[in-house]
């Protein structure tokens, strides 16, 4: 068939506004991101929308413990990227008080070059509470980004736990940053983190310790089938050494097939579907109400069923 | 009348331009707007306006913070000045930190929506950036409104 | 940290003090529950049983004598008054030159030039919209700009602080007046007043120019310059103004300080300099906030502790290696906008604090400080109030005169309590360079200035006209705002455009060349090439610009 028409519920206003997302006005990607925060049924449209037009670019995630340097290298990385001649966008996530649910974002000034460079289009984004590293909505904050016509997608994120692993989801590289003077030896670093990684990277290499760093990282990644080929660059991010072997091992990793790529974001679109549906159950059986559920509880609650039964029935009542 | 918490949060601002270094205000002003539930885009000292206006475009931002000692808030009208040329006009700009009593009527003619001096509270301050960053964003999700579905 | 009471053997003592006991508690009905600034509680009455002389000799001695809680000197302010160092800094070098002058004339006895905002960012004044030049500082670029500034200033008898920081080209500058003079460089007394990098890495972002590692060889290469040419130059003003003002409570401020103080000295000492030599020249610059006896305190335990972290912890043998000297000035941050009249009782008891702290140094704040560069008329005040302190309240007739107060013994104390615990903390953390680097320090000084700021805004910290005895509909008692004269900085600023036309660009080129090189040079002296390039005509902005090149652009740790 010809190109998906509109359907008649989406005013003028927004097509436009994807429209201007699509050829790449950085005050529409703005507005698009934020509307997409929002939720309901505005997100929805403008994602799918924007949806024909992504699966360009290439994303790379950043992640690492505090301290490592993450943001000052992102900034070397970036520069890199822009000599080549490609734009960039950035999503740099920093976590919402679990108070107030507000926050401090301060990544981006840490990526000090890029300040008045248009090729290079920042964000900042609170996780609102969310686990995993990431924030809720980050496929679709990605896609928008892609949608606008950038290269390349950085995301930075503070992933140092065995549960901020959510960056694998999302990015086609895993970058993770270390550095030697943290305090804590090597084998302190989570599994979980480790094992993400597709490029791992000692900055502050210029540091007397960062020598034992490399050679303990590579000493435990040879004990792992499945990434002994996992490269291992040593750089110092305040000057620019090895970000040029770090550029190198991103391109290669992300030079993978078509094919590849379509079946990374098939994974991905099917988490964001899974991620969706859970909540949406687990709204709708907060919110049941009345004699029927009201018995089920009570079941449950006295063991005349287990918990498994429970949910089988649970469901039903739902669906 | 407290004005309403936005959700998503508010997206707030706090930079300093000019040559002024003193952070120690903004840094407060920061944590009060944070712990009243917004999410603050946080600049250290000497950003180029150039740079505040690209990064107001990025972040989508509901109000503009400006922390200026000294006489840093001499150039916040060309600030806002050009703000309105990128299309930002509807983004409420307060200063605060000290500005002499006889230079504040020209910064509020300019465009500038409130300023604080040192003895306001932090009641006041995020009170007024609520309202305005409330104000600011039903302004611009207006012409989306229409879509419910 | 709460002293265990001493045991005394005074007859009738026990029971007066349990009737007074009754007898206040019967009295004062909810009794308020009393915090410093530093977080120590204080009582309402202090007795022998807190403090009660016995370890007068181990903890205090006399003036001059180890550890010098009661005095560095043997005659301390009886004998030389304090310096009278006021901070002078507006507009042109012939605005500088003028109020400097006038100084002069009503009895200050040193000088201190504070720079442009400008200069401060390390560019020059051709480089920055001319709305902001002057308008906190004296714009100085040049070795000629220093010559209007210093002219009729007796270069060689009067000490000259420098208020900055990395690279010390106003230092550079000023060398070069004296050579242009025939002064002999031996003969300049003074301090580089803004030397302490980390500080401002940590809390005045307004001052750090080149990267942590860049400034750390710059400071080691100035010390060595100054220690080697400059016998009477003080190259190290250890200074815990900015972390005080940023929120740090005296005791953190303390603390902190002298955590530099330490990192420094090691630095230096890796680098071959002789210890003695190095802290003969030390010297430290504090805030004097309002918080009077508790600022006293702090002074008198800061002799203490340093004195024997140089003796003990550095293996200083010299003993003027273990006096701690200091400029104080009056905090800023105490004084308000609202009825600034009253900043001038404010400042008065500052000083007063300071004077019977036994400062060496002291600069008043004008009551308009906190909104404006002062006028003549304010500066004169600030000036009379430390003249009238010492000659008419006759404050400097006892040396230590609160020495022997239950109160002021107990509380020095318990600040030096405090601040040994932030020193073991900033040493837990790997020493004073890396808990800046990895922002310790700075969230520390954060949390501090929250809680404070909380404290004001519930009003448990009371502030005149602010958040109590406030003026329903307060009129400005400022006169309209003094400007620099845009006139006269344009006029300057062409003057600054055609020397740079005028001068020789061969030298210009060569000297630039040569700082360059010695950046890169563990082994060369980057302060001793700043020096030369100044007086071939290079400009501030230009030997700023170079270095940063080279060792990396200043960027302090943002920790929100």
């Amino acid at each position: 068939m010809g190109a998906p028409s509109l359907s008649p519920e989406i005013p003028p206003a927004v097509a436009a506004l994807v429209d201007r997302l699509r050829r790449g006005e950085p005050a529409a990607l703005s507005r698009c991101l934020s509307l997409v925060e929002q939720g309901g049924a505005l997100a929805d449209t403008i994602c799918r929308l924007a949806s024909p037009a992504t699966g360009r670019a290439v994303v790379v995630g950043f992640s690492g413990p505090p301290g490592a340097g993450k943001s000052t290298l992102i900034d070397a990385y970036l520069a890199h990227v822009r000599a080549l001649g490609r734009s960039v966008a950035v999503a740099a996530v920093d976590p919402s008080s679990p108070i107030s649910g507000g926050s401090v974002l301060g990544d981006r000034v840490r990526m000090h070059r890029h300040t008045e460079d248009s090729g290079v289009f920042i964000r900042s984004i609170a996780s609102r509470g969310h686990l995993g590293g990431l924030s809720e909505n980050i496929h679709r904050v990605v896609d928008l980004m892609d949608a606008s016509g950038r290269d390349v997608i950085v995301i930075e994120t503070v992933g140092a736990g065995q549960s901020e692993v959510e960056i694998v989801e999302v990015a086609d590289v895993c970058v993770v940053v270390n550095a030697p003077n943290l305090g804590d030896d090597v084998q302190a670093i989570k599994a979980g983190i480790l094992e993400i990684a597709d490029v791992l990277v000692v900055n502050k290499a210029d540091l007397p310790l960062a020598r034992r760093t490399t050679d303990q990282l590579r000493a435990m990644l040879s004990l792992r089938a499945r990434q002994r080929d996992v490269p291992v660059i040593e750089t110092v991010a305040t000057s620019g050494v090895g970000i040029y072997a770090l550029a190198a091992a991103i391109d290669a990793r992300s030079n993978v097939s078509a094919a590849q790529k379509r079946a990374n974001r098939l994974r991905r679109i099917r988490r964001l579907i899974a991620q969706s549906a859970a909540r949406r159950i687990r709204d709708q059986i907060l919110a049941l109400d009345g004699p029927q559920s009201d018995a089920l509880l009570f079941d449950a609650l006295e063991g005349n069923c287990g918990i498994a039964e429970a949910v089988e029935r649970m469901l039903r009542m739902i669906v | 009348m407290t004005a309403p918490r936005l959700d998503p949060p508010a997206r707030v601002l706090v930079t300093k331009i000019g040559l002024d270094g003193h952070d120690r205000g903004s840094r407060i002003v920061a944590a009060f707007l944070r712990d009243a539930g917004m999410d603050v885009i946080y600049t250290p000292p000497w950003q180029s306006i150039a740079g505040v206006v690209k990064l107001a475009i990025e972040e989508d931002v509901d109000a503009i913070g400006v922390s200026s000692l000294a006489t840093d808030h001499l150039i916040v009208p060309q600030l806002v000045e050009r703000l309105r040329e990128a299309g930002l006009g509807n983004i409420g700009v307060v200063v605060g930190g000290i500005v002499p009593a006889d230079e504040q009527p020209a910064l509020l003619r300019a465009g500038v929506s409130a300023i604080f001096g040192p003895g306001a509270s932090r009641d006041e301050i995020v009170q007024h950036v609520a309202a305005i960053a409330a104000r600011a964003r039903a302004e611009r999700d207006a012409d989306l409104r229409e879509v419910t579905s | 940290m709460t002293k265990e009471a001493i045991q005394l053997s005074l007859p009738g003592f026990d029971q007066d003090y349990a009737q007074w006991r009754a007898d206040y508690t019967r009295q004062i009905g909810v009794d308020r529950h009393i915090v410093n600034r530093s977080g120590i509680e204080i009582q309402p009455l202090y007795t022998p049983r807190d403090w009660d002389g016995s370890r007068y000799e181990p903890d205090l001695g006399f003036p001059g004598q180890y550890p010098y809680t009661r005095g560095v000197y043997p005659t301390m302010h009886r004998g030389r008054t304090w310096s009278q160092r006021q901070l002078i800094g507006l507009g042109t070098p012939e605005d500088y030159n003028a109020r400097v002058r006038q100084m002069l004339a009503a009895g200050a006895t040193a000088i201190s030039f504070l720079p442009c905002n400008s200069g401060f960012r390390g560019v020059d004044c051709d480089e920055v919209d001319p709305l902001l030049l002057g308008t906190c500082g004296t714009v100085s670029n040049t070795v000629d700009d220093m010559e209007v500034a210093l002219d009729g200033v007796p270069l060689g008898e009067i000490s000259t602080a420098m208020n900055d920081p990395s690279p010390f080209t106003l230092l550079a500058f000023t060398l070069g007046v004296a050579k242009r003079r025939g002064v002999a460089w031996e003969r300049i007394s003074g301090t580089s007043n803004q030397s302490d990098y980390l500080s401002h890495f940590i809390a005045n972002h307004m001052f750090y120019r080149l990267s942590l590692p860049g400034s750390r060889r710059v400071l080691t290469d100035h010390v060595a310059f100054c220690l080697e040419r400059l016998p009477n130059w003080n190259p190290v003003s250890v200074v815990g103004q900015h972390m005080q003002q940023a929120g740090a409570t005296p005791a953190e401020t303390v603390g902190f300080t002298f955590s530099t103080a330490l990192q420094y000295a090691e630095d230096c000492v890796a680098r071959g300099i002789d210890i003695d030599v190095l802290l003969r020249r030390f010297t430290f610059f504090f805030d004097i906030s309002i918080s009077f006896f508790e600022e006293i305190a702090k002074f008198r335990a800061a002799r203490r502790i340093w004195a024997r972290l140089a003796r003990e912890r550095l293996g200083a043998k010299n003993p003027g290696s273990w006096r701690f000297k200091f400029h104080g000035q009056t905090s800023g941050v105490d004084l308000t906008r609202q009825q600034p009249l009253n900043n001038i009782a404010r400042v008065t008891t500052q000083a007063m604090a300071g004077i019977l702290s036994g400062l060496q140094s002291m600069h008043t704040d004008a009551y308009d400080e906190a909104v404006a560069t002062p006028t003549e008329e304010t500066a004169r005040i600030a000036v009379a109030t430390q003249n009238i302190l010492r000659e008419e309240a006759h404050l400097c007739d006892v040396i230590d005169p609160l020495a022997g107060s239950y109160y002021v013994e107990t509380l020095t104390d318990q600040m030096e309590s405090e601040i040994l615990a932030v020193i073991a903390r900033i040493d837990a953390a790997g020493g004073m360079y890396k808990a800046a680097e990895s922002g310790l320090v700075q969230s520390m000084i954060g949390d501090s200035a929250l809680r404070y700021q909380d404290k004001i805004e519930r009003g448990e910290e009371k502030v005149v006209g602010v958040n109590c005895y406030q003026l329903a509909d307060e009129e400005s008692a400022f006169r309209p705002t003094e400007r620099p004269d845009p006139s006269r900085m344009k006029a300057h600023v062409a003057r600054f455009k055609a020397f740079k036309e005028s001068r020789s660009r061969g030298a210009v080129y060569r000297a630039l060349a040569a700082l360059a090189r010695a950046a890169q040079d563990e082994k060369d002296n980057v302060f001793a090439r700043v020096v030369e390039a100044a007086e071939a005509g290079v400009t501030h902005g230009e030997i700023v610009g170079c270095l940063r090149k080279e060792l990396g652009f200043g960027r302090p740790l943002i920790v929100a």
